[in-house]
């Protein structure tokens, strides 16, 4: 198996590991952020787009700045906002993963040369999508089943859309 | 023309330098030197210029701002310009050094306008990084003080 193909496949073991707390971090999403399914989209096409970590970082702190409901605690973490705590998430749990996965025989990748430490900013990166992705989904499935759980939440949004469609001639 | 192997460094260099660096920046500015976060109007005057990425306007521009002679309630953006400036100067030390950026692939050395395009992007990798960081740490004080003095406290 090449070098590539290896590292997938470890990120993927870990993505198993770490997908309660991915769970855990999606319902703190659907608590705080509620409807606003854009902010967290965005988050994602950062994820995917980039090739800097630190752009997802300061995606998150730019987010946390502007809105107080990334601010917002949990009843998992009553001492730390949403935002906050993702970005210790990625920043620290996942950097612990990635060093795990560099320690593996098959790959041993150590973080002294350049191509070193390029090697293991892709693998963080690569778990930081994996994570978000699961904590999208986690968060999608909470608000949609909210929203099943109590139709009114979206009678508002759809009565408003369907009037807005209907003045565009739609 | 900058090659691929120096945005790939600069990239490499605002994750693992550049980013932890500005966050210890805000984080001494704050705890430190007790000065207030950078105010927005100034965030996005210093983000415009650092877009530019040229590095000499991102100096002129730290430096007109620290001679300037602000009220006594806006001392905090001198102090904050005053070693921005240092940062920046320290920035350009280690471009040959440590960040051993001055060399193609192939060791001739870069053009002095490759440079100045460097330091540009180093400089604009770095002020993104503290603006974030400021954001956050602005709308931590600003909470913490809402809380401080909130419609309940005696």
């Amino acid at each position: 198996m090449n070098k590539e193909m290896q590292i997938i496949l470890e990120v993927n073991n870990q993505a198993d590991v770490f997908y309660q707390d991915a769970v855990k971090l999606g319902d703190h999403a659907g608590s705080v952020l509620k409807r606003s399914r854009s902010q967290l989209t965005g988050l994602e096409t950062i994820a995917e787009s980039t090739s800097k970590i630190s752009d997802v970082f300061d995606y998150i702190k730019k987010q946390t700045a502007r809105n107080s409901s990334w601010r917002q605690a949990h009843k998992d973490s009553p001492n730390e906002g949403f935002g906050v705590r993702l970005k210790k998430y990625l920043e620290t749990n996942l950097k612990e993963s990635m060093g795990i996965i560099c320690k593996k025989p098959q790959l041993e990748i150590g973080d002294k040369s350049e191509e070193d430490q390029r090697e293991r900013r892709h693998i963080h990166l690569l778990l930081m999508r994996q994570f978000i992705r699961q904590m999208v989904v986690e968060y999608e499935f909470q608000v949609n089943l909210g929203d099943t759980l109590n139709p009114q939440n979206t009678q508002g949004k759809d009565a408003g859309r369907n009037q807005g469609n209907s003045k565009r001639g739609l | 023309m900058l090659s691929q192997k120096h945005l790939q460094k600069i990239e490499l260099l605002s994750d693992t330098v550049l980013y932890p660096e500005s966050v210890a920046f805000v984080r001494r500015m704050i705890q430190k030197e007790k000065c207030n976060p950078l105010p927005t109007t100034q965030v996005n005057g210093l983000l415009n210029i650092a877009l530019t990425l040229n590095y000499d306007n991102v100096r002129n521009f730290a430096e007109h701002q620290r001679e300037r002679n602000w009220p006594s309630n806006k001392r905090d953006i001198k102090t904050f310009y005053t070693h921005l400036e240092k940062e920046l100067i320290r920035l350009e030390q280690r471009l040959d050094t440590e960040f051993a950026l001055t060399k193609d692939e192939h060791g001739r050395p870069v053009s002095s306008e490759d440079e100045r395009e460097l330091l540009g992007r180093l400089t604009r990798e770095y002020i993104q990084h503290l603006l974030a960081e400021n954001m956050l740490a602005e709308a931590e004080i600003k909470e913490q003080r809402r809380f401080q003095q909130g419609p309940y406290r005696r």
